[in-house]
């Protein structure tokens, strides 16, 4: 099986590898994994009100769960929480054309969107609380 | 035996979760401890059989219908826990009854026979020798998920399998300690002993068919596997530093 152009650059030369402060009131992280495979996946966002300013990805996996979240980090970036949201693995399917078997591999990128976006919400609602607390 | 027992066995190699009704389970459906193959006497010599594949007594290879699973294989009933030197004592004896070279001079149906039940049992000793694959075997005869099905895990677990990773990934460029493999060696064996002995409290005593605890099960199994991956990558990391200091 051949990887397709589009999973080789992404591969060769991913986006936004890397981490940002996982402490920060302003990050979201999301980890996901695959137990077939043992394939993980961290993907973080920074969000700025509701829009997502920035995004770093660290996965350990094939060549398609890296070509996966580094094409799900350059999505979300200027994306609103509910814009992210709604991105969905069949469109990282077809956009880096995965054939079916690997086609969980969108699944966990989506997934760890998801999750990211999801951690972020998680914590921004604690923050209110404190607050009204206060 | 009785024709119910005769039904639960074809089931059991079929579809192995269900028991009773098709519709409903009766609460007092029998539990997957029970054995589903009941020991029968040999039909040429009239001995105890010991596996419905082959009488060690007078050394007949045997048609079981239908395929029997791996603890049937062996004549045991289905556990988590298993004695290894009672696994591998069983293994013995009935390899050597059902040894080709005994049945060299036999008719060549029962020669293949012979042949096909030998594979069996190997197969089925590679599942019950194995502590994760006798466990998800379990897990998937009770009608448990899959790990495909259920692949949900503690953030906090997986972060975990994220460092084990950053850690391999360092070895592999000749970073760290120089203990360093060591280091994640010890760390992985805790996390696998951790994983191991949760999902020893979900499968013992074995749980009913469909109980909601395989769903722990599982979880624990997806751990087990993380783990034994991980073990794996390190095993080829350090065999590839022992070759290059040759």
């Amino acid at each position: 099986m051949a990887y397709s152009d589009k999973v080789l650059d992404h591969y060769n030369n991913p986006r936004n590898v890397g981490a940002l402060d996982k402490k920060s009131e302003n990050v979201g992280t999301g980890v996901v994994g695959a137990p077939e495979c043992g394939d993980v996946m961290k993907l973080q966002i920074e969000v700025d009100g509701d829009r997502i300013v920035d995004a770093k990805f660290k996965t350990f996996g094939c060549g398609s769960a890296i070509a996966s979240s580094s094409l799900a980090t350059e999505w979300v970036k200027g994306k609103t929480l509910d814009e992210a949201l709604s991105i969905s693995n069949t469109e990282i399917v077809q956009e880096l054309s995965l054939p079916p078997v690997k086609i969980h591999c969108s699944v966990l990128a989506e997934d760890a969107i998801k999750a990211a976006v999801n951690d972020f919400k998680a914590k921004r609602a604690t923050t209110a609380q404190e607050q009204s607390a206060k | 035996m009785s024709e119910r027992d005769a039904d639960d066995r074809s089931r059991a190699a079929t579809e192995p979760a269900s028991g009773g009704e098709r519709t409903s389970r009766p609460a007092s459906s029998r539990s997957a401890s029970t054995t589903t193959w009941t020991p029968q006497s040999c039909s040429s010599c009239s001995a105890d059989l010991i596996s419905p594949l082959v009488c060690a007594a007078c050394r007949t290879p045997l048609v079981a219908e239908p395929a029997p699973g791996p603890f049937e294989v062996f004549g045991f009933e289905r556990t988590f826990e298993l004695d290894g030197r009672t696994l591998m004592k069983r293994l013995l004896q009935l390899s050597k009854a059902l040894h080709p070279d005994f049945y060299a001079g036999a008719d060549p149906q029962v020669r293949s026979l012979a042949e096909r039940s030998t594979a069996e049992l190997n197969a089925a000793h590679k599942i019950l020798a194995n502590d994760y694959r006798r466990a998800d075997y379990l897990v998937r005869a009770l009608g448990g998920p899959t790990s495909e099905a259920d692949r949900q895990m503690p953030q906090a677990f997986l972060m975990e399998v994220l460092e084990w990773n950053e850690a391999l990934e360092e070895l592999r460029a000749g970073e760290g300690a120089a203990d360093g493999p060591e280091q994640l060696a010890s760390q992985l064996r805790e996390a696998r002993d951790e994983a191991m002995d949760a999902l020893r409290g979900h499968l013992v005593p074995l749980p009913a068919a469909g109980a909601a605890v395989l769903a722990d099960a599982r979880r624990d199994l997806n751990a087990v596997r993380y783990v034994d991956r991980a073990l794996e990558q390190l095993s080829e990391i350090r065999l590839g530093r022992a070759s290059s200091r040759r």
